[in-house]
């Protein structure tokens, strides 16, 4: 294992534990790489290094990055890939550009982490990602995010499916930025499928969701899970798409929990359908809290908020 | 308050949708004391059971109650939660995506939650509620209820929807965790099925929103309401001697 310590910034013993455990992994923090781990097989680079060093990966990066991780991976490990973005200091603005390649036929479970290690850092987070799933790979992607309360959060990521691959894909953020806007693309060819869960609980933040799958290939397959929770002073809009250009199968699920009366949640599915042999489907619903599910677990002895925080948590997962 | 009583509710006038549901109600319960309310349906049972325990859906317009000498009226349900009342719902709503075993660590007073004997050892790892039949809610109430390390249990309805053998194990765990531990119970009941297994020292009767009797031989009152039915109660000529 070859492991580089490419900028002497201290690493804190608690960041060090939480993270320094990963056998292949790509760590940064604000502006500098912290650690990078990798296995031999397997590249990770930052994305400057691999526009200079691989001609091929222009393509993928729609102008010279500045920062951002390049990982490419070649030979099938048994431990997760892991990448860790934090900002830590104040009114940072990050501008990453992210390339995942995974070669034919590999499986990769990747744990991605982004997040403010401070509520009141006011950072920027710009990302914009490409994840290119060779045939017949298969990624499961845990895509986490953790931020202050004054951040604002902008990934915006497309996944393309060759032939035969499969995405496993879940967004989950719990402590939202004051400003979110996620966008995710996946271009799903032949036979591929993808299946994507956003778990978002949004609390005095606005956040703008924006998911696309576009079936390009026959028998490609996608299915979108949305769970979103309308916390105090929160703004949701979601617009979930499927796109159907080839005989292939899709389905959305949208589903939102109204818990205060200053949220609001708006959900747009939409399906476009453009052949005839394509079988597109959705389901979209808004709630509140249940009052009878309420008083049923304050008469357990929870009080309101813990009953409510118990009942969110059942609605956030899947 | 003292006698060793443990619930005291006098005169308690309820509403719920500007309806009045109980009409005067009043109610004592002892340390250790069993008790039973049986009562046709709409008689006002489960909105009784709900109001002891504080439920917000029902308004109290008049009455008191007390639970260990202390008036606990506006008290909301985990306060009262606390001071060791429980209910076992009739008809229990399920929670979506929370495990059996995540609430009742969450709720547990005992040291350790463990399924008593077998019962409900294969809910534990179930959504609360979600697809249950009408036998493992009940169970599951069971479960909740002794996490719960109460001084006063009320049972609603818990000998409905369960079969013969379920229902003599339940009783069996009541008597053996909740009875023989000085525990009071108060089982609401429609035909007494549990009252077989379990005596009860006291037997009310509710109709239209008040009990009109109450007696110590539930045999005498069961006999009572198989003969005449309930809207005959009140005319009893057991129940009228009794209550004299």
């Amino acid at each position: 294992m070859d492991m580089r310590n490419v900028k002497g910034v201290p690493i804190s013993p608690k960041l060090r534990s939480n993270f320094g455990g990963h056998k292949l992994h790509f760590w940064q923090v604000d502006h500098k790489i912290k650690n990078i781990s990798e296995v031999p097989g397997n590249i990770i680079l930052s994305s400057p290094q691999a526009w200079q060093k691989f001609e091929w990966v222009k393509k993928y990066f729609e102008r010279k990055p500045r920062e951002g991780y390049f990982i490419w991976i070649k030979k099938e490990v048994d431990f997760p890939l892991a990448t860790c973005i934090n900002i830590a200091s104040p009114k940072i603005s990050q501008d990453l550009a992210n390339l995942l390649v995974i070669e034919k036929g590999i499986k990769v479970k990747a744990n991605v982490v982004c997040s403010a290690l401070k509520n009141n850092l006011c950072g920027r987070h710009y990302a914009q990602g490409k994840l290119l799933l060779k045939s017949g790979s298969s990624l499961e992607y845990n895509h986490l995010h953790q931020w202050g309360q004054k951040d604002f959060v902008s990934p915006d990521y497309e996944f393309i499916l060759e032939k035969g691959a499969k995405l496993l894909y879940t967004y989950k953020n719990l402590l939202p930025p004051e400003n979110l806007k996620l966008k995710t693309t996946i271009q799903s060819n032949e036979n591929s499928s993808s299946n994507l869960s956003f778990i978002i609980n949004g609390l005095n933040s606005k956040i703008g969701i924006e998911d696309t799958i576009l079936l390009l290939g026959q028998n490609s397959q996608g299915i979108v899970r949305l769970r979103l929770v309308g916390r105090k002073n929160s703004q949701i809009k979601a617009i979930s798409k499927i796109f159907a250009k080839a005989p292939g199968k899709g389905h959305l699920d949208c589903q939102g929990l109204l818990v205060d009366k200053t949220a609001k949640i708006s959900l747009i599915p939409e399906l476009i359908c453009q052949n005839k042999n394509a079988q597109i489907t959705h389901e979209a619903s808004i709630g509140k809290i249940s009052e009878e599910e309420l008083n049923y677990l304050r008469m357990r002895g929870l009080t309101e908020k813990e009953a409510i925080d118990l009942i969110v948590t059942g609605f956030l997962k899947m | 308050m003292s006698n060793g009583v443990l619930l005291k509710i006098e005169k308690l006038k309820v509403q719920a949708n500007k309806k009045e549901i109980l009409k005067g109600v009043n109610l004592q319960i002892k340390e250790g004391e069993i008790q039973t309310l049986l009562g046709p349906n709409a008689s006002g049972k489960t909105s009784l059971a709900n109001v002891i325990l504080g439920n917000p859906k029902y308004n109290i317009s008049q009455g008191k109650i007390f639970f260990g000498g202390k008036e606990i009226t506006k008290f909301p349900p985990e306060k009262r939660v606390k001071l060791g009342m429980a209910l076992a719902w009739q008809s229990p709503p399920a929670i979506k995506g929370v495990k059996l075993s995540q609430l009742l660590r969450k709720i547990s007073k005992v040291t350790q939650v463990r399924p008593v004997s077998e019962l409900g050892k294969e809910l534990l790892e179930r959504e609360i509620n979600l697809d249950f039949s009408g036998g493992e809610k009940k169970i599951s109430e069971v479960l909740q209820v002794l996490a719960l390390n109460p001084k006063l249990v009320i049972f609603d309805e818990i000998d409905s929807g369960l079969d013969i053998k379920r229902l003599e194990l339940c009783a069996k765990i009541i008597k053996k965790e909740l009875i023989d531990k000085k525990v009071s119970v108060l089982f609401i009941t429609h035909w007494g099925q549990i009252l077989q297994f379990l005596k009860p020292d006291l037997t009310n009767v509710m109709l239209g929103g008040k009990i009109i009797c109450k007696s110590p031989d539930y045999k005498k009152v069961l006999m009572v309401i198989k003969k005449y039915g309930y809207e005959k109660c009140k005319r009893c000529p057991y129940i009228s001697k009794i209550t004299k």
